[in-house]
């Protein structure tokens, strides 16, 4: 298992619906909007590294209002 | 509105924590100051505290986001804390520990779609303010001349404007009593051409030149212009948001 931590810039002020949409991806199991540089953070939990990318490069990304994404894999 | 009356110098004295001595923050220093109230900047940066206190202000040089820092600044004394730094982070640390002890607090965000976030779920923080948008309401007054200039967004749809009476208005050599704006308008002070800006008495006459402050939804806005400024003023200057 796989736990990383995507941290979501947005360009929208629909916070509500990023959150919602970015909860409802495979593998995602927690999504708190934040205060600061970035707007929303999300937790990642899936089997093997290479489908961390598939949920932030290839799903997160693709949501309207999503500017970028930054993942940190966990290393413990 | 608050905002409003206490750029007017109604409210008494106040004390004031600026976390920043940029060009936001000191200049929002420096607002204040003028007007009479205690002005304490927090700059983590030496040579920016320095220049603030060449130009006489209380600067306690740290982070802004350390409550140590915000301690040694007065916060358990101030009304409010202004986090201006160019760093959300800073920004918003600050006003978390300003609210815990008590102090209204404003944000200064970065960029202007997280308004709306922030206005949603900070709870720590009272007001927002997007400096940007401020200045390009300034440079689009300048740009257009005119007869309508914008004094301040007081919220997303809310806008305080002051408008010249022109030759052509409809208004024109009407009363203050007599004056029948849209629902969503107040005037909420009142100038003739070559006097202060006052508190309305009904009786006085509207005249060219006169200047009314107006707090008005945008909705609206075009509605009061076309009374006020009359037809001329009202091609020419457009939208302000």
């Amino acid at each position: 298992m796989v736990t990383a931590y995507v941290m979501v810039k947005a360009n929208t002020g629909a916070a509500d619906r990023l959150r919602e949409e970015i909860s409802g991806i495979e593998g995602v199991v927690d999504t708190h909007i934040v205060a600061g540089d970035v707007d929303l953070i999300a937790k990642v939990e899936v089997d093997t590294p290479g489908k961390v990318k598939d949920v932030s490069a290839t799903s997160i990304q693709a949501i309207d209002g999503v500017e970028d994404t930054r993942t940190y894999i966990a290393m413990d | 509105m608050q905002t409003f009356f206490k750029w007017r110098g109604v409210a008494p004295d106040m004390r004031f924590v600026i976390i920043g001595a940029g060009r936001v923050g000191l200049r929002t220093a420096r607002v204040l100051s003028e007007e009479g109230h205690d002005v304490v900047i927090v700059e983590r940066d030496a040579a920016k505290s320095e220049r603030a206190r060449g130009q006489g202000y209380e600067v306690v040089e740290g982070d802004g986001s350390r409550e140590e820092i915000l301690e040694e600044a007065g916060i358990d004394g101030a009304d409010a804390l202004g986090a201006l730094t160019g760093d959300l982070n800073v920004n918003f640390a600050a006003c978390m520990i300003g609210k815990h002890r008590g102090a209204r607090t404003v944000l200064r965000i970065d960029e202007d779609y997280r308004e709306e976030i922030y206005r949603k779920y900070a709870a720590e923080v009272d007001e927002i303010v997007y400096p940007e948008r401020l200045g390009a309401i300034g440079a689009k007054n300048a740009l257009l001349g005119g007869d309508i200039r914008a004094i301040a967004d007081i919220a997303q749809h809310l806008q305080v404007v002051e408008l010249t009476i022109s030759e052509t208005a409809p208004i024109r050599g009407y009363s203050i009593s007599e004056l029948q704006l849209p629902a969503d308008a107040t005037v909420l002070a009142f100038g003739k051409s070559d006097g202060a800006l006052e508190i309305p008495s009904p009786d006085e006459s509207l005249e060219n030149g006169d200047r009314l402050v107006v707090l008005a939804d945008f909705g609206v806005l075009d509605d009061v212009r076309q009374l006020v400024v009359g037809e001329a003023g009202r091609a020419a200057a457009g939208g302000v948001n």
